[in-house]
């Protein structure tokens, strides 16, 4: 394709979003609304999918260990769960390491553990694997009464709520995804209409004279785009702000809550979401080109 | 090789089913000046349009400057239709365009290098004598200015073959020799022209080949013919 040509392309998207303002205004209005209630969905579901992981890993069970424990004692006692009934695997985990992942999962709040300077306040412990889900509990509950353990954890049944929201949350993103995705579509597909029937007399010229199928269908095409894209953009914006006030708000009260950080988290947002207006823009324009343009 | 070469061309509407053209063999070398002449519904404009394929034949045998028409892909039409100039009643200009930018539409769409165009639009604008007007608006501009307007678009990106549909339907008597004195001046430079037309007093006076449709079929080919009909 020629410069030339891109040129042409380019000018005739502006002429044609501007002829049609209110239309092109409403369009890129409902992409922005749609794609943020989508983006919305999105950040709830991609950190509820975390917590779930993280706690899901959980269900292996952390034994913490009594401070001061002597080698030889602690690998006895490894020796002595790997040996129960039901084990699958059992993983020293000493406190440093420990303090790293802690650093992992704080994201946006190393504040938190930059307040200790060189302190750690964090046990050794195992991390241990049962062999199925519903050995958790006993095997829990037996391995706290070794000598040595401080305390056996564990977070099976919060896991499976966790599980259950996020499993609805999907659903119901999923339904609302396809309705708006439906409105976003239908309102695309009928300011391209507007476009084709304003450029009727130029399209039927351009095809007497001979332009290619494609010469003609370029800058419908890329007005579809542009207006996808231009909604994407609003809506990235929003989400952006969006994600930002409610990681400080949930942050204010819950200070631990293991959010995803927000960069670089919200920079594939913001690039799947101008991807998905452009999109939609795109198949909005070409339902109507399909109907409306007989090339 | 002619230029148009028509066998046993059949065009049915499907549906209405009526038959457009019945049979129609008809073969136009290259420089000639045809006109098509017959009553309104005889079936001139379907045979005009399958010409740059806007119809296609039912059945039948159609070559129009090289391409066989009925059998070839969607995608090779626009290479058709890039050696064809094709000429409308209604002259079908760009009412927010200048006569410049109209003529350059035809050259832009088709992607034509940009150093040629200034050159080639001035050239053809002053083949229709509307080089000082290339900066006005269709409205600006009388019928026959404007069929000129036109008639350079068609004939800017060099066709060799002008199509027109009833150039003179809209025009004075006056206007309508100037139009024809310019189709003159394209057939001398060796394109093939043919022209649908109700005119009988130009026809008449040219003097050129005539084929005469009636109820779909050529009733009458004359290499000198007139109109024929009362006008």
């Amino acid at each position: 394709m020629k410069l030339r040509t891109i040129e042409y392309f380019l000018q005739e998207v502006w002429r044609s979003l501007r002829r049609n303002n209110w239309m092109t205004f409403a369009s890129v209005g409902t992409v922005a609304v749609s794609l943020f209630v989508l983006g919305v969905f999105l950040i709830l579901v991609m950190n509820m999918n975390r917590m779930a992981g993280m706690l899901e890993s959980q269900v292996q069970i952390s034994v913490y260990l009594q401070d001061g424990l002597k080698e030889g004692r602690r690998e006895m006692l490894q020796d002595e769960i790997e040996h129960m009934q039901g084990i699958e695997s059992v993983k020293f985990v000493d406190r440093d390491e420990a303090k790293t992942r802690l650093a992992e999962r704080l994201g946006d709040q190393q504040y938190l553990l930059d307040a200790l300077g060189d302190k750690n306040p964090l046990p050794d412990a195992f991390e241990v694997t049962v062999k199925q889900p519903d050995m958790v509990e006993t095997a829990a509950k037996s391995i706290s009464q070794f000598e040595g353990v401080e305390e056996a954890k564990y977070g099976q049944d919060v896991v499976e709520h966790l599980f259950d929201i996020t499993r609805l949350m999907r659903v119901f993103g999923l339904l609302l995804m396809v309705l708006l995705a439906g409105a976003t579509l239908f309102i695309i597909s009928n300011t391209i209409r507007l476009t084709v029937f304003a450029r009727r007399k130029e399209i039927a010229i351009m095809k007497y004279v001979g332009a290619t199928d494609w010469f003609i269908r370029w800058p419908f095409l890329l007005e579809g785009i542009v207006m996808g894209c231009l909604g994407g953009l609003l809506a990235a914006l929003a989400l952006r702000s969006f994600y930002g006030a409610m990681t400080a708000k949930i942050y204010d009260t819950l200070a631990f809550f293991p959010l995803l950080p927000q960069y670089p988290f919200m920079n594939y947002v913001t690039i799947g979401i101008l991807l998905a207006g452009m999109f939609i823009g795109a198949v909005g324009s070409g339902v109507s080109l399909k109907r409306f343009l007989k090339v | 090789m002619p230029m148009i070469h028509m066998r046993n061309v059949c065009k049915v509407y499907e549906d209405t089913g009526a038959v457009a053209l019945d049979h129609v063999d008809v073969d136009i070398a290259k420089g000639e000046f045809v006109f098509i002449v017959g009553a309104s519904g005889a079936g001139k404009s379907t045979f005009i349009k399958m010409l740059f394929r806007e119809e296609l034949p039912s059945s039948g045998e159609l070559i129009v400057n090289g391409h066989d028409v009925v059998n070839m892909e969607r995608s090779e039409v626009p290479y058709l239709r890039r050696g064809l100039g094709v000429i409308f009643q209604d002259y079908r200009l760009l009412a927010d365009k200048t006569v410049f930018e109209n003529v350059a539409f035809a050259m832009q769409v088709i992607e034509a290098p940009r150093r040629t165009m200034q050159r080639s639009v001035n050239a053809v604008l002053d083949v229709v004598g509307l080089r000082d007007k290339y900066r006005s608006f269709p409205s600006q501009l009388s019928g026959g200015e404007q069929q000129r307007v036109a008639i350079a678009r068609a004939i800017v990106n060099s066709p060799s073959i002008v199509i027109a549909d009833e150039p003179t339907g809209n025009l004075d008597p006056e206007t309508s020799w100037d139009i024809m004195d310019i189709f003159h001046r394209i057939n001398q430079s060796g394109t093939t022209i043919v022209m649908a037309t109700h005119d009988k007093n130009i026809v008449d006076t040219m003097q050129r080949r005539v084929i005469a449709i009636e109820d779909g079929k050529i009733v009458r080919d004359e290499a000198r013919g007139v109109y024929g009909y009362e006008a």
